[in-house]
């Protein structure tokens, strides 16, 4: 019953129109008031204490890293890099779109940023080049979701703090998957445009892709500098995030000279504003966390689906059909903060690697991204690239299939996750 | 007099930890003397928040009751700060002594001035060190050690003192830190040494028993000031076998754990006396540097009170 | 009026540059001292933390202005201007009450945490904890005044579009982007 209150609450709050932080103090109120225990102290305390976290301070330098990066023209060299050295074969800029995302998700954390930039880039190129244009905007919003998956990336930073699972371990296994995405889009790619008409580039000498290749080398130097850094153990997540955003300014400031010093206010201007979406968010998540704890929300679904508790396999079937529903309707980090209380109980009471579960969530939730009606990265590639809604939804189904198989994949092989994982951490 | 109440406790440890078994205790003997009447549920894991933000709802009166360390309020009673001194008791017979004698009464008083009502000592267990360079045998062997430690002033000056590097982190980036060696160390008790897995991840674990913070069982003083005297009463005898409980359980399951470390290769090392003395020499600037802040009365009463322990 | 509104936004933008430079300054300072010179700054941890929430609740009044708050604005797109503005008065209405009872939950907490000191820095949590007056104060303020302009029909055309989650007119479209 206490679950119908919930529900009600949250969505009825959040069909108004109201900013999905305030739906969720209203659904908190809502369970107090049914639990007979209002107290406004609740909310205020919870409400702060969402955001006094040193972990979280990944988020804005993460974000912060995002938009140096792009303001300091590191993305459009790893663009040309990928350019010089695929764009000859038949259908070569969808492969250089996804190798591309590829290396832009291990340098930030959020895939809005990361299509934005590549749709900018490669439309333009694709259009002129004849490419089929509804397709190709739906590879690179395929492309872009790939960011919360490889590290660094702001899900992972979140669901980590909100289910108290290491950040690190994410981050190291979801290196592995995000590649595999990358892995099923060539392939869909290669399937759906071989048929496709449309010009390539002139072969590049070598002499050429060394060019592109020592222009971009800053820029592909930073996975390096924040996966290997968190990997060897020179850093914690949060300070290889302030190391990614210092060298995304040294970079872009002194080597690219692209980042003038006028930059500088709106770019920290702009990440500390997105910062308090995110947060704002965070902080009031925490509140109704608080209370769907208390009300032993987690007890009453478990006790719902028992007869699937007993089966690692179909359970997750479950938690991933029922992520997959939510995100169709709603954002990323909303899902992640409104679930994570919600399914973490009953994860770590079947049994299920609190990471491995980790890592299905953040890229189911990535899928959730580029799924009808709310899909921020099918706006974003529709605005960008100035193609219809309609067509971009079409557009993607290939590559939204491809990564589906492969989250159908990754639930009934979990050692695709854990083999990896164990490797990477050297034990 | 008992009405029909649930009482929500929250727990910073999981429930396999010692604490599991004294709050099944302190449940089973509330619900045989309040007739049922007196109900308590569980929360483990910070599930509702960390050991100071509980505390705090505690004060505010949005939850009835927490078990806590000690050593995250001291923001709220500086007083506390007495248990984080290092090298304070020598062996678990003089804590109990001095945290269930007139000692214990004195803070109980102060912590009700804070709206806390604290109804019993319960046993974390000694701290002890692990770290993946070398067994620390002597005081200058922490040096150079980057250790994680807990985020309050004596915790860091007493590393520092002994020329360790002390670092701040999460606990549940501590793993992967120590096993990625970006730090190269932790200092726990046994029991969370074990349940935490730090054993796989670390060399030599040496048994320094630098600090003894105990749990402090902490009930809301505005809402105990709405309990009839029975079930207050009842409280505080339940919170006090159960305490007998959780110490025992306590200290067969830290040597359980300790034989377990031991068992998975990890080098055990125990400070020699000599060796002992001189680090509880060393450690007297940070006492002196922190009576201050602590109190100097509540310092001095626990010096005299050990001392009349030791007497004996 | 509006122009001194804007001043005070406008110093509000910079206090969060400011807070966000100092995040960045504190911990990369820290890292670099930790590894060049094996030794760390104390306070760095917790004030950035500080700054962190600061940049949090002061943002989120700055971004509310802006419209910029996450929302599902599916089935309010579906509904003609009328039922917008009945939808946007209910959730603003709702948005009232939220902040009061954050604003009355912070009062009554004012105490607890005026007793309670930060552990390194030593500075009260009333610092910490007070900014929940800023931002129920602030965010009810903009809710309170949007319903007076919807109620004497001076609410715009842009604004009701926003609403609906057409930022195809809308600076903040352009940090909504960059969200997930
Ligand atoms: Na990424
Ligand atoms: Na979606």
């Amino acid at each position: 019953m206490t679950i119908v209150v919930f529900l009600a609450s949250l969505l009825g709050a959040m069909a108004l129109g109201m900013p999905i932080a305030f739906a969720l103090v209203v659904c908190a109120l809502a369970l107090m008031l049914w639990l007979g225990n209002f107290d406004s102290q609740i909310v205020a305390q919870n409400m702060i204490i969402g955001a006094d976290n040193f972990q979280l301070l990944a988020v804005p330098f993460f974000l912060l890293a995002g938009e140096l990066m792009n303001v300091g023209g590191l993305s459009k060299r790893i663009v040309n890099f990928a350019l010089s050295c695929l764009g000859h074969i038949h259908g070569g800029l969808g492969y250089v779109a996804i190798v591309a995302a590829l290396i832009l998700a291990a340098l930030s954390g959020s895939a809005a940023a990361d299509t934005a930039a590549l749709a900018a880039i490669l439309i333009p190129m694709m259009r002129d080049a004849g490419y089929n244009l509804p397709r190709s905007a739906g590879l690179i919003a395929a492309g872009g979701i790939i960011a919360p998956v490889i590290p660094p990336s702001i899900g992972f930073i979140i669901f980590g703090v909100a289910a108290n699972v290491s950040i690190s371990q994410l981050f190291l296994a979801g290196i592995v998957p995000g590649l595999m995405m990358g892995i099923s889009l060539v392939v869909a790619w290669a399937i759906v445009s071989r048929k496709d008409k449309m010009q390539t580039s002139p072969r590049t000498t070598m002499r050429e892709r060394g060019k592109a290749f020592l222009d971009g080398f800053f820029a592909l130097l930073m996975p390096v500098l924040i996966l290997g850094g968190i990997k060897w153990g020179i850093v914690t997540p949060t300070e290889a995030a302030v190391l990614a955003a210092v060298y995304a300014l040294v970079i872009g400031m002194f080597v690219y000279r692209e980042l003038k010093p006028s930059m500088l206010y709106g770019v920290f201007l702009t990440a500390a504003k997105t910062t308090a979406v995110v947060m704002f968010l965070v902080a009031a998540a925490l509140v109704s966390a608080w209370l769907i704890t208390q009300a032993n929300i987690p007890g009453e679904i478990s006790g719902l689906i028992q007869p699937l508790m007993g089966n690692k396999t179909l359970l997750m079937f479950a938690l991933m059909f029922l992520v997959v529903i939510v995100g169709t309707a709603l954002d990323f980090s909303p899902t992640v903060l409104i679930l994570t209380p919600v399914l973490m109980p009953i994860v770590k009471q079947a049994g299920i690697d609190p990471v491995y579960f980790g890592v299905l969530f953040i890229i189911n939730n990535a899928i959730g991204l580029i799924t009808p009606p709310v899909g921020i990265v099918l706006n974003v590639v529709s605005g960008v690239a100035r193609v219809p809604m309609g067509a971009v939804i079409r557009g993607v189904n290939p590559f939204l299939i491809a990564q589906l198989v492969v989250l159908v994949l990754l639930i009934l092989i979990p050692e695709l996750v854990t083999v990896p994982l164990a490797w990477l951490r050297g034990r | 007099q008992f009405s029909e109440r649930s009482i929500r406790l929250s727990n910073g440890v999981n429930e396999d930890h010692p604490n599991g078994k004294g709050v099944e205790k302190f449940r089973t003997c509330l619900a045989d003397k309040s007739g049922g009447k007196l109900k308590v549920q569980g929360f483990w894991g910070n599930a509702l928040g960390g050991d100071l933000q509980a505390t705090q709802a505690l004060r505010s009166g949005t939850q009835e009751m927490v078990v806590t360390s000690s050593s995250p309020l001291i923001g709220i009673l500086p007083e506390l700060g007495v248990f984080d001194l290092p090298f304070l008791f020598a062996n678990e017979q003089e804590a109990d002594a001095v945290l269930d004698g007139s000692f214990g009464k004195h803070i109980d008083a102060k912590l009700e001035g804070a709206g806390l009502v604290n109804l019993a000592y319960w046993e974390n267990g000694f701290r002890n060190l692990t770290n993946s360079r070398r067994p620390v045998e002597k005081w200058e062997d922490f040096k150079g050690l980057k250790v994680r430690v807990m985020q309050n002033n004596v915790f860091l000056d007493t590393f520092k003192n002994m020329g360790a590097n002390a670092v701040p982190m999460a606990f549940g980036e501590v793993f992967t830190a120590l096993e990625t060696k970006a730090i190269d160390g932790q200092e726990n008790p046994f029991v969370t040494i074990d349940t935490s897995k730090f054993y796989e991840v670390q060399k030599y674990l040496s048994v320094t028993r630098h600090a003894y913070t105990p749990f402090l069982v902490l009930y809301s003083k505005k809402l105990w000031d709405g309990l009839s005297k029975d079930e207050q009463a009842a409280l505080r005898e339940c919170a006090v076998v159960a305490r007998d409980e959780q110490r025992k359980v306590s200290r067969e399951l830290s040597q359980a754990s300790l034989n377990k470390i031991k068992g998975a290769g990890i080098v055990v090392n125990e400070l020699n006396a000599q060796e002992a003395q001189r680090m509880r020499e060393q450690a007297k600037p940070v006492w002196e540097k922190h009576a201050a802040t602590i109190g100097s009365e509540t310092v001095k009463m626990m010096q005299d009170e050990l001392e009349k322990i030791r007497k004996k | 009026m509006s122009r001194i509104v804007d001043w005070f936004f406008k110093a509000l933008e910079a206090l969060l540059v400011l807070l966000l430079a100092s995040m960045v300054v504190m911990v990369f300072g820290n890292v670099l001292l930790r590894y060049l010179f094996d030794t760390g700054i104390d306070v760095s941890e917790e004030l950035s933390r500080y700054f962190f929430v600061w940049l949090t609740f002061i943002g989120a009044v700055v971004v509310g202005r802006e419209n910029a708050h996450l929302g599902v604005e599916t089935l309010v797109a579906r509904l003609g201007d009328r039922g917008r503005k009945l939808c946007m008065i209910l959730s603003d209405l709702l948005i009232i009450v939220c902040c009061a009872v954050f604003f009355w939950g912070t009062w009554q907490q004012a105490e607890i945490n005026a007793t309670n000191y930060a552990p390194i820095t030593e500075i009260s949590m009333l610092w910490i904890y007070g900014v929940g007056f800023f931002t129920s104060i602030g965010l009810g303020i903009l809710a309170l005044l949007r319903i007076l302009r919807v109620l004497t029909g001076t609410i715009s055309e842009h604004e009701l579009k926003a609403f609906a989650g057409d930022y195809s007119d809308d600076a903040a479209h352009a940090l909504r982007e960059r969200l997930e």
